[in-house]
């Protein structure tokens, strides 16, 4: 079993190798590059994750138009503040993001932009398992955003959405709701985005499953529905149109999702690809040359064959039947913050978080429980970055820290207030900043620690999203071992098994262990050996 | 044997004579032609501009290219939003920069003086819309039945109403909860909407050009939810007619635009406007005075063919701009078997660059 596995990760890495041959630049991250290794441009571009589906076009781009394509994956948000900052254009020519919307918010963002061209588009849309599309009569009729929440609000399906403090689909999930339900014809204001807090909260009721991202959430969406994950299956998504069709062309789900576009109005992605101002003029010309091949004809027509993505040049396609109606985005920062404010603190199903941390005598240092404590206070309100306000601890949520070392040691459990959080930030904070790093390590008997916890804290509080985050930073010294983890995993009572270990893997940590905890518990890991710790902590909140 | 010979010999003088002059010839006309298309031997010189994104067409179409190359200039345009080249865009390495209006250029000229800018073309604005909207418009009365005059003042009072598309009276063919409400481009950015308030602030200050800053001061909150009530407005108008186009109704039930924009599609031999696409001319209207400004000599010489070689005024009429000379564009319509655009007159002055910026700056665009 374990040779098998060894080679299965040899054979993924040989493969990403491959996939980066010829990587002359660089090659910081998970760049994706495509195109031949001596074509005379290369334009290094920051792009949302779910643009790799693009992969096959682009090569065949870089082929016609000499200019090859490197795209670095990051969220839009992430993104959004990268290019904010002027990070962006240290290592990036370009970039290409669902939208460019969240970038207008920010005056310095917009002054770092460049051309930007639109180069497909696709709307935020709900699909749902077409029994269930059936038995709620929404096949073949108009339905409303309205009629959605009604249903949603009387748990008559459950549905998963992205973080929208993370990724675009999630937020434009949000806009539309929000807006169709304040009735509102024009752009939401401030006073509407707070006022439709209780219309909002039906709405919510029914999100059963949350991801930072909209290839997590379609992944862990297909692994639920064929049971190859441990979670009850979920009726629907709410994805990129194109995500769904995609979905439903592959035949990846065991039943064909019915896309629900609500009558009242969508928000739609444009994909705008934007080269950055400070770009050289090489970037610039071939950032241009790039664009004027994917908007041929016979180009767009592949990306809306491959990717089910809407062309954006006019009469490529013939026009879509009907009036599908694109509600407003709204333009004010203000009311992006309220919108997501109160869906963090007030709408979303709250959560519950049980860091499970590694104090063991190997942690000390700056470098190991100091970056730690740093990442908590972060979490904790300390991080003043866009991304940082989005992601700390919020109204509502529990957060367990459990440090563990040669046993598990004295959990903390704090509920952050609904109205003034603040003191009880201030309180993880302090908790965090008190750990002392000794002794050994014993992973699984922390994490097995963690479950129990969790099986009180559902039973007397069933109505979260409750999920796990395991900090380690070298291999199991003491206690159970990871074959006990696995019997134990296979043997969790029915409320224990939709509870996924996110890893973070740090320091020595065991990598291929971690991933095995991940994926028997529904989870994934994350990379703090390469990116600074308080960034991943930021990161993992997108998916609890 | 010797006068056959003779003439044989006579004969081969002849056809070699023959040879000779045809190879001439043959070299004449090869030489005229490539001498015709590029009578410098040298490579193009590369001429590279940033320009008001609704000429991006008319600058990648392979003929226009072309009649730059026979002048030995191969010219590169960077689509931009007009306000954006008259402030954010960085004009280092570029030639010339030619945004959609005077206004827009006259900031240009403030910061990089030249001796020279040219306007060798204009566009009045116009709203890009459908026939079941022109419809419902005129039951509304925004539009005089059976013309293409969109009365400002009339959507004004609509749309200060907060009227949606779903309460107009007797509404079965677009019934949207959404405002009637122009679309346009991102005032701080894009020229386009900076024109629609040119537009909307002269029927608000009844029927002036705003002129100083306090009258600006006074007009600016009753236009403002014009812009505001849209949410996120795309930068170019390129992106506002694209969607125009692709989407429909739904997305873009009408779109403040460029004449030209809609005029470049309808001369198109391989025109992609909806079937039930249809134009109208607000009433008053403002024309865009396309201004070039050179930022070196081979961008000013860009500037000078354009106004002065006949090729590229006919091609620039069959983009859907109204060259200085009024034939190429009446000819570019007679050409095609369309009617000619209407000559507009209730036609106003934009504001000053100043008083512009000052109501943009009320916007909460930064100066």
């Amino acid at each position: 079993m374990r040779a098998v596995r060894r080679i299965a990760v040899v054979a993924a890495v040989l493969a990403l190798v491959a996939g980066c041959g010829g990587d002359g630049g660089g090659g910081d991250g998970p760049g994706l590059a495509v195109g031949p290794s001596d074509a005379p441009v290369t334009l290094r571009v920051l792009a949302g994750s779910e643009l790799l589906d693009l992969e096959p076009v682009l090569a065949e781009a870089g082929a016609a138009t000499g200019v090859r394509i490197e795209l670095d994956p990051v969220g839009t948000l992430d993104g959004a503040e990268a290019v904010a900052s002027g990070t962006a254009e240290a290592g990036h020519d370009a970039i290409w993001f669902s939208s460019n919307r969240y970038l207008a918010l920010q005056p310095a963002a917009q002054a770092r932009l460049g051309t930007a061209t639109d180069i497909m588009s696709s709307p935020v849309v709900l699909g749902l398992r077409r029994s269930v599309a059936e038995r709620l009569g929404w096949v073949g009729r108009p339905v409303t955003w309205a009629e959605i929440s009604a249903a949603a609000g009387a748990r008559q399906f459950t549905y998963g959405m992205t973080d929208p403090s993370a990724s675009n689909s999630g937020f434009s999930a949000v806009v539309a709701v929000a807006t169709a339900l304040a009735g509102a014809g024009s752009a939401l204001t401030r006073e509407q985005a707070e006022s439709t807090v209780p219309a909002l909260r039906d709405f919510f009721a029914a999100q059963t499953l949350a991801a930072g991202s909209s290839g997590f959430l379609q992944e862990a969406y297909v692994r639920r529905a064929t049971g190859a994950d441990p979670g009850e299956p979920v009726d629907g998504l709410i994805n990129y149109e194109s995500v769904l069709e995609g979905m439903n062309a592959a035949g990846t789900v065991p039943e064909p999702l019915e896309l629900v576009r609500p009558a009242d109005g969508v928000v739609t992605a444009d994909y705008p690809f934007t080269v950055l101002a400070a770009a050289s003029p090489e970037a610039k010309d071939a950032h241009r040359r790039l664009a004027e091949h994917l908007r041929t004809p016979d180009v767009q027509r592949a990306i809306a064959e491959r990717t089910h993505r809407r062309p954006a040049v006019p009469g490529v396609l013939p026009a879509p039947a009907g009036t599908a109606v694109e509600l407003p985005f709204p333009a004010q920062a203000d009311v992006v913050d309220a919108l997501l404010t109160s869906y963090f603190d007030k709408l979303r199903r709250p959560s519950r978080t049980i860091y499970v941390l590694d104090t063991s005598g190997s942690m000390a240092g700056d470098e190991r429980i100091g970056a730690l404590r740093r990442s908590l206070a972060g979490l904790a309100g300390a991080d003043p970055s866009l991304t940082g306000q989005y992601r700390r601890f919020r109204g509502r949520e529990q957060v367990t820290l459990l440090p563990f070392s040669t046993g598990p040691g004295s959990p903390q459990t704090f509920t952050v207030a609904e109205d003034d959080p603040g003191p009880d930030r201030q309180r993880i904070a302090d908790a965090g900043a008190a750990l002392q790093p000794d002794g050994g390590t014993a992973i699984y008997d922390g994490l097995q620690a963690a479950y129990r916890i969790a099986e009180q804290q559902i039973a007397a509080d069933p109505d979260r999203f409750t999920s796990i985050v395991l900090m380690t930073d070298g291999e199991n010294t003491s206690g159970a071992d990871i074959e006990a983890f696995r019997l134990f995993a296979g043997a969790r009572p029915a409320a224990l098994r939709e509870v996924p270990v996110f890893c973070v893997l740090f320091g020595e940590t065991d990598a291929e262990e971690m991933e095995e905890v991940a994926r028997l518990t529904g989870g994934r890991t994350f990379d703090a050996r390469t990116a600074p710790l308080a960034e991943v902590f930021k990161e993992i909140r997108g998916y609890v | 044997m010797t006068a056959p010979a003779g003439r044989r010999s006579g004969r081969r003088v002849l056809s070699w004579l023959l040879a000779l002059v045809l190879l001439g010839v043959i070299g004449f006309v090869v030489f005229r032609d490539v001498g015709g298309q590029e009578p410098e031997p040298v490579a193009p010189t590369v001429v590279s501009g940033v320009i008001g994104s609704e000429k991006a067409a008319f600058f990648a179409d392979e003929r226009v290219r072309n009649a730059f190359l026979a002048h030995g200039l191969d010219v590169r345009a960077d689509p931009a939003g007009s306000r954006q080249i008259a402030t954010t865009v960085r004009l280092d390495g570029y030639d010339f920069a030619f945004p959609s209006s005077s206004p827009a250029a006259d900031k240009l000229l403030a910061q990089r003086p030249t001796a020279r800018t040219y306007a060798p073309f204009s566009s009045p604005m116009a709203v890009a819309t459908f026939a079941p909207i022109v419809d419902l418009l005129t039951q509304a009365g925004v539009v005089a039945p059976g013309s293409s005059s969109f009365d400002v003042r009339r959507y004004l009072e609509l749309a200060a109403a907060g009227t949606r598309w779903d309460q107009l009276p007797g509404n079965t063919t677009f019934p949207a909860r959404k405002d009637v409400l122009l679309s346009t481009t991102a005032p701080c950015q894009s020229n386009s909407a900076a024109m629609y308030l040119g537009i909307a602030s002269y029927v608000a200050n009844a029927d002036g050009v705003v002129a100083d800053q306090g009258v600006a001061a006074q007009v600016t909150p009753s236009v403002q939810p014009l812009f505001r009530d849209q949410g996120y407005l795309p930068p170019t108008t390129e992106v506002l007619f694209e969607d125009y186009l692709s989407a429909g109704m739904g997305r873009v039930p009408m779109a403040l635009v460029y004449e030209a924009q809609y005029l470049a599609e309808a001369l198109s031999p391989d025109p992609v406007l909806p079937a039930d696409a249809r134009l109208l001319y607000p009433s008053p209207t403002i024309f865009s005075r396309h201004t070039l400004v050179p930022l070196s000599p081979a961008g000013d010489r860009v500037g000078e063919l354009l106004t002065s070689d006949p090729q590229l005024a006919e091609l620039a009429a069959q983009h859907g701009f109204r060259p200085t000379d009024p034939r190429p564009f009446a000819a570019a319509f007679r050409d095609r078997g369309l009617p000619e655009p209407p000559q507009l007159v209730d036609v106003v002055e934009p504001p000053s660059f100043d008083t512009l910026e000052g109501m943009l700056t009320l916007l909460g665009c930064a100066p």
